[in-house]
C-alpha cells in the first residue's frame, strides 16, 4: 500500500519534471537566436519581416508552418551550405552558421526555432 | 653687491650654450649621431614591441575577452595560415599615425590602474563604448588596416560569390567603407548594436 503510494507521487513528480522540461526545451532563447542571428550577418539578407536578398523569417515561418521536418530541414539549409535561390533566379550556396563553440547544435537549433516562431 | 648665485637649470643651459673647448666638431657629431641612431632604434624597438599579439593579450582583460573571440575567426586561422594580429587592425602603419594613436592609447594605462574593464560584467557594460570608438576611428580613416591587405580593386568576380561581390561594387561605387558593412568580424558584436536595414 505504501509502496503504491510512494509510486503515485514519483509517477506525479516525474510526469510534471517532464512537463517542465519539455517546455523548458521547447522555449526559444529569442536574445540568443537574435545575437547569432546578427554575429552571422543572418541580418544581411533577410530581415524578420521583409524580403531581401533571402526571404523575411516571417514568410520562412509561415511556408514550414505545421510541417513535421521543418526544424531539420532549415537545420540543413543552414549548416550543409547547400544551393540557395536568389531573387534574381542564380544560385548560390547559404553561408554556414557558425557558432561558439563550433558546431553547437544546441545554438543552430534554437536559431532555427526562432525563426520558425516569427 | 649681488652675491646671489644663478639657480641649478640656468647652469646648466649656460654649460650647454657654451662651446666647447675639449672636442672636436667631429667628435661631437659623431657622438650625436650614433646616439641618435641608438635612441631612434631603441624608440621603435620599443613601440614595436608594444604592436605584438604577446603584448596586447599580456593583460586578462584583453586575454579573458576579445582575444578568446578573435581566435574563433578566420583573421586568426584560415586555409592559407595568413594571420591578422591585433595590432594590423587596430593600430596603423604609418610612423605618424601609429605614433598617434599609441599616444591615445596609453589612456588605457589610466583605464587598467582605475579597473574599469577588469572583469568581464564590466567589460560587457562598456563593450558598445569602445567598439564604437574603435568603428568611429576605422571610419575616420577609410578603414584603412583592413585596406592594408583587401581592396574592392582585387576582388574576383569569378572567385567571389556572385552576391557578396554585388554588394562589394555598389558599396565601392557608394564610397563606403569596409567598416560600415563589417563590423564584429574579429570580435562579438555589443548586444546593444543593431544592424542597420540596408
Amino acid at each position: 500500500m505504501r509502496i503504491s503510494k510512494l509510486s503515485g507521487s514519483t509517477a506525479i513528480a516525474v510526469a510534471i519534471l517532464a512537463a517542465t522540461l519539455s517546455t523548458a526545451a521547447r522555449a526559444v532563447d529569442d536574445d540568443a537566436a537574435k545575437k547569432l542571428a546578427q554575429q552571422n550577418n543572418c541580418l544581411k539578407c533577410h530581415s524578420v519581416d521583409k524580403d531581401k536578398d533571402g526571404p523575411a523569417f516571417k514568410k520562412v515561418a509561415q511556408k514550414y508552418k505545421g510541417k513535421a521536418d521543418a526544424e531539420s530541414r532549415l537545420m540543413t539549409h543552414i549548416m550543409s551550405g547547400e544551393k540557395a535561390k536568389f531573387p534574381d533566379g542564380h544560385e548560390e550556396e547559404h553561408k554556414i552558421v557558425k557558432t561558439s563553440p563550433a558546431k553547437d547544435m544546441a545554438q543552430i537549433k534554437n536559431l532555427v526555432q526562432w525563426v520558425l516562431a516569427q | 653687491m649681488d652675491n646671489s648665485k644663478p639657480g641649478r637649470l640656468k647652469r646648466i643651459w649656460a654649460i650647454l650654450k657654451t662651446p666647447s673647448a675639449k672636442y672636436s666638431l667631429l667628435a661631437l657629431l659623431s657622438v650625436g649621431f650614433v646616439s641618435g641612431i641608438l635612441f631612434w632604434g631603441a624608440f621603435n624597438t620599443g613601440m614595436e614591441a608594444t604592436n605584438t599579439m604577446e603584448f596586447c593579450t599580456g593583460c586578462h582583460e584583453m586575454r579573458d575577452t576579445v582575444y578568446q573571440e578573435y581566435k574563433e575567426t578566420i583573421h586568426y586561422s584560415n586555409r592559407t595560415g595568413v594571420r591578422a594580429v591585433c595590432s594590423d587592425c587596430h593600430v596603423p602603419k604609418d610612423w605618424t599615425h601609429k605614433l598617434i594613436r599609441k599616444t591615445k592609447a596609453s589612456m588605457e594605462i589610466w583605464g587598467k590602474l582605475t579597473g574599469s574593464i577588469d572583469t568581464k560584467e564590466k567589460f560587457e557594460a562598456k563593450r558598445m563604448e569602445l567598439a564604437g570608438h574603435e568603428w568611429e576611428r576605422m571610419k575616420a580613416r577609410d578603414s584603412i588596416e583592413c585596406r592594408n591587405c583587401h581592396s574592392f580593386d582585387a576582388m574576383s568576380p569569378e572567385l567571389q560569390k556572385q552576391t557578396p561581390y554585388k554588394k562589394h561594387m555598389k558599396a565601392k561605387a557608394d564610397g563606403k567603407s569596409c567598416i560600415d558593412c563589417h563590423k564584429g568580424i574579429a570580435h562579438q558584436l555589443p548586444k546593444e548594436y543593431v544592424e542597420p536595414d540596408e
